[in-house]
């Protein structure tokens, strides 16, 4: 996707992306940043006629024309909306990294991602803030787990493994009992299941979304060298998995097309499987689903997730059509006032949901979307998760918990 | 003066060009301050602000429309609804729902879904366009067909006029005693005053609904199977015909099984008691055979039909799937003369060597042909400005109007005096003055009086892509 057939001006957009949108406006609704504000300037059909005008040389890029670029959450649900078929995560992600060219990036943001492409720093700078939690130093902010676990978990890279789940960054170090249940799960099915780890490290998707694209090569590059061989690549989190998918597109070279080719949503590939699975029974509490974008809009497998859980508890919808929660990666960091505006919206929708069914948890596949949430509030669970309590005993083993 | 807080009223540039354009091709001026009001008190203001400042106003829903109505002329205040989103109301008894003007024309839906009834009007951007915009233009809808245009679902509206008076137009309940001002108000795009609150009829939901679609290999077989359909008595809730670029078009977003080698398809719905219905489908099934279908096929559930009906209501977006700008008509005639209008539609485009699609509310013989173009071509906006002349004068010529649902707004104007006597002209133009004697509210607007749009005249010079 991003590789590009031509481009035509300034930004470098590709003109068949860009001539795509005939502004008909029919994914304004589907647009969290527009429902929030009712401004065009806050609007997929709004962004692109931005784009459209710097990119062709009629006007500069301007303070309110960046604030229409990043005040957008990246979180692609104008893309399944849009009956033209406009690439919008690529026209934004192209946009990004023109920008991250003409401005240097906030300094928290850049720190920020720095320690995400280093485990080691991210690993001591978690215990250190566990300690800090432990001690009162702080509240949970909204933006970190409600706790974090002091003693974090090392495991060994795969060796003789039937698929490989990729850990990633912040949720291997702040909720590795996510990566435990995934694990339980993966492995009731009879897999031998092996981990990422620390030498793969971070997917980058942050760095995409920033426009910092050329750290996130690296980072693509270094995954891929960490996980050779051919098994399947399992990403638990919404927002890692969709990355993965995309280095293909990313690095534009076949190994990355054949890296890409070989990853899976966890729930796609136990889809596939889920008649090994053999759920305990009886009655368990009713579950909200909350559909991240990057499951539901990039991968397009929420329907996987769906079928997953659906043995194991009774499932409650969301009235929202999927629309962004407002975590949206480090939006929620970057831009505080209007992502819980966004959350707001979110929020309404659960609380419908809640009175309607009485349920209590939230079920979430992305770590940015369930700390958002968690931080609003909800006791918010990773789907597999419960489908790991649901699992009557199994030849799996219970991993160590960090927590 | 202070009407709105900084967050809620701009003058970036960004926003002035954004809020230049509407869901169209068409240019005008340049956006003044661009407002986002969320009471009725804040449109008072915002409109007393413009007249302070010797400003005209353009009230603005969600842009979707297709004619420029609320593309601004000069650099007007520009009164943006999107924030005035309640739904203020739902009385069930007396099937009456009050809204503010800003909400979504499927959100109501959304929300009215379960209770037993429904806002019938459903325009094909029912996902994007709002309530007030609907009242503006008086807008259609596939629906229409049985259930009537956009006037015959509202009970009462709310209006902010020129002055900054807050009138209220219609009675919730029953016939308006006196001179129909509502009725009035209903399609007056903009020009007549801002709709601050709407008081709209809901009607009850269909106890039994049958979606039929019909495939046919010439398309002047699908357009006879229409007046049909109608004549042997059946008035079918809504009646779609697509031909086979669109449905090459939208099939891939869709995945509704659409047959990609059809000439022509229909989508029939048939509603009402299920005795009724299942005879209906019976003789719809029949005179379809008759009339040449190849196949007919009824929707097994909701998520089939759902499926058929997003289809076709995707399709003037996913267009741009074949060329990347549209240039559409809304012309309705009489239905009998279909076959040879799309005929003539056909020609008139291969005459100019252009592609040209035909989706539309056949039912009501209204006819939308969307003419495919690429701006960045040299010389190809006279080909479309000529065809598109030709197709309205084909549709008047068989004894047509101008416009279906979509409204005249900019674009339209300079065919008004085809179809109005200078009389007729002049008692609208005066009904305008009744209401806004300055010409202040969405000037230069539908009637072909006045002054021309800005130095750019709608379509008369050629746009450089859709938006810049
Ligand atoms: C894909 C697509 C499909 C469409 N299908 C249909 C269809 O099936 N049937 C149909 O009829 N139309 C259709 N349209 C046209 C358009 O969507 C309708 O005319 C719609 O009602 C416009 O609503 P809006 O909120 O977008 O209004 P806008 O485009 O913002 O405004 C339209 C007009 O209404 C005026 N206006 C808006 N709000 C107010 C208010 N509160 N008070 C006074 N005046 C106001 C504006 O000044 C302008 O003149 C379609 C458009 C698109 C892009
Ligand atoms: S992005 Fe797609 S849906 Fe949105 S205005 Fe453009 S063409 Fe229409
Ligand atoms: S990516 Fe999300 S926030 Fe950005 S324009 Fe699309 S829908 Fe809006």
């Amino acid at each position: 996707m991003i590789a590009r057939s031509s481009t035509t001006g300034r930004i470098g957009l590709r003109d068949d992306a860009l001539s795509a949108c005939v502004s008909c406006g029919l994914c304004l609704p589907h647009c969290p940043t527009y429902r929030a504000t009712g401004d065009e300037r806050r609007s997929p059909r709004g962004r692109i006629a931005l784009m459209r005008i710097v990119e062709s040389g009629l006007a500069e890029p301007n303070a309110e024309w960046l604030a229409a670029m990043d005040t957008c959450i990246q979180c692609r649900g104008c893309e399944p909306a849009c009956p033209s078929g406009v690439p919008f995560g690529e026209l934004m992600a192209d946009t990004q990294a023109f920008n991250s060219g003409t401005r240097r990036l906030p300094l928290r943001l850049r720190l920020g991602l720095r320690v995400l492409g280093r485990p080691q720093m991210l690993r001591l700078g978690t215990r250190l803030l566990a300690l800090a939690q432990r001690m009162g130093f702080f509240r949970s902010s909204g933006f970190l787990p409600g706790r974090l676990p002091l003693r974090l978990p090392r495991r060994p890279a795969p060796a003789e493994v039937d698929v490989v789940l990729f850990t990633g960054c912040v949720m291997d170090t702040w909720t590795p009992h996510v990566h435990d249940a995934a694990q339980r799960v993966l492995e009731a099915t009879g897999a031998r299941v092996g981990r990422s780890g620390t030498a793969a490290g971070c997917c980058g998707a942050l760095h995409v979304h920033a426009g910092l694209r050329e750290e996130a090569r690296s980072l693509a590059h270094r995954v891929m060298a960490a996980l050779p061989g051919d098994q399947q690549v399992l990403a638990d989190s919404a927002g890692c998995g969709a990355m993965l998918k995309e280095y293909g597109d990313l690095l534009g070279t076949e190994e990355a097309h054949a890296f890409s080719a070989r990853v899976a949503d966890v729930h796609e590939w136990l889809v596939e499987r889920l008649d090994r699975l053999t759920p305990v029974g009886g009655r368990s509490e009713p579950v909200i689903i909350q559909d991240p974008c990057h499951l539901r809009h990039v991968q397009r497998v929420d329907g996987a997730m769906r079928a997953v859980l659906a043995p194991f508890v009774p499932v409650v919808e969301l009235d929202d059509e999927g629309l962004c929660c407002g975590a949206g990666g480090a939006f929620a960091v970057l831009q505080p006032d209007l992502a819980a505006k966004v959350r707001d919206q979110k929020v309404a929708a659960i609380d419908r949901a809640v009175a309607r069914s009485g349920a209590a948890v939230v079920v979430s596949a992305n770590p940015g979307c369930s700390f958002y949430l968690g931080a609003a509030g909800y006791q918010v669970r990773h789907p597999l998760e419960v489908v790991a309590e649901g699992l009557a005993a199994t030849g799996g083993q219970e991993m160590t918990d960090g927590n | 003066m202070e009407v709105l807080g900084p967050d809620r009223v701009t003058d970036g540039s960004a926003a002035r060009r954004l809020y230049s354009r509407d869901g169209s091709v068409i240019e005008g001026g340049r956006a003044g301050p661009v407002c986002f009001p969320e009471t009725t008190g804040e449109v008072v203001g915002c409109v007393q602000a413009a007249r302070a400042h010797g400003r005209a106003f353009v009230p603005r829903g969600a842009g979707t429309g297709l004619t420029g109505g609320s593309v601004p002329c000069d650099d007007p205040v520009m009164i943006v609804t999107t924030r005035m989103n309640q739904i203020l109301e739902v009385d069930r008894g007396r099937r009456v729902a009050w809204v503010e003007p800003g909400v979504v024309n499927l959100d109501l839906a959304h929300h009215l879904a379960g209770s037993g009834l429904h806002f019938a009007p459903d325009p094909s951007s029912q996902q994007a366009c709002t309530i007030g915009g609907n009242v503006a233009n008086n807008s259609g809808g596939p629906h229409c067909l049985a259930y009537g245009v956009t006037s015959a679902h509202v009970a009462a509206v709310e209006v902010v006029l020129s002055d900054g008076t807050v009138v209220v137009l219609g009675e919730e309940q029953g016939d308006s005693v006196g001179l129909d001002l509502r009725g009035a108000f209903v399609g007056g795009e903009g020009t007549l005053g801002v709709a601050t609150k709407i008081a709209v009829r809901l009607t009850q939901d269909p106890p039994k609904v049958a979606t039929l679609l019909l495939d046919f290999v010439e398309v002047a077989d699908a357009a006879t199977t229409v007046s049909a359909i109608i004549a042997a008595g059946v008035l079918p809730a809504a009646l779609e015909l697509m031909d086979r670029r669109v449905v090459e078009a939208v099939e891939p977003f869709v995945h509704a099984g659409y047959p990609l080698d059809a000439a022509a398809v229909l989508i029939v719905e048939l509603d009402g008691l299920p005795g009724g219905v299942a005879h209906e489908v019976g003789l719809v099934t029949r005179i379809g055979s008759q009339g040449g279908a190849r196949t007919v096929r009824l929707a097994a559930d909701d998520a089939e039909r759902d499926r058929i009906w997003k289809g076709r209501k995707s399709a003037f977006g996913a267009i741009a799937n074949i060329r990347p700008d549209y240039y559409l008509h809304d012309t309705v005639i009489p239905r009998t003369k279909l076959a040879g209008v799309l005929d003539e539609v056909y020609a008139i485009a291969e005459r100019h060597d252009l592609l040209v699609m035909n989706v539309f509310h056949a039912g009501d013989g209204n006819l939308h042909p969307l003419l495919l173009f690429d701006s960045r071509e040299p010389g190809v906006m006279e080909r479309v400005l000529a065809a598109g002349e030709e197709i309205v004068r084909a549709s008047l010529a068989a004894g047509g109007v101008l416009s279906g649902e979509h409204g005249i707004g900019l674009e339209k104007r300079r065919f008004m005096s085809l179809q109005f006597s200078p009389e007729d002209l002049a008692a609208q133009d005066a009904l305008r003055r009744a209401f806004d004697p300055d010409g202040i509210a969405n000037p230069l607007k539908v009637l072909p009086t006045g002054a021309s749009c800005g130095d750019v005249n709608a379509l008369d010079v050629v746009p450089d892509g859709v938006w810049v």
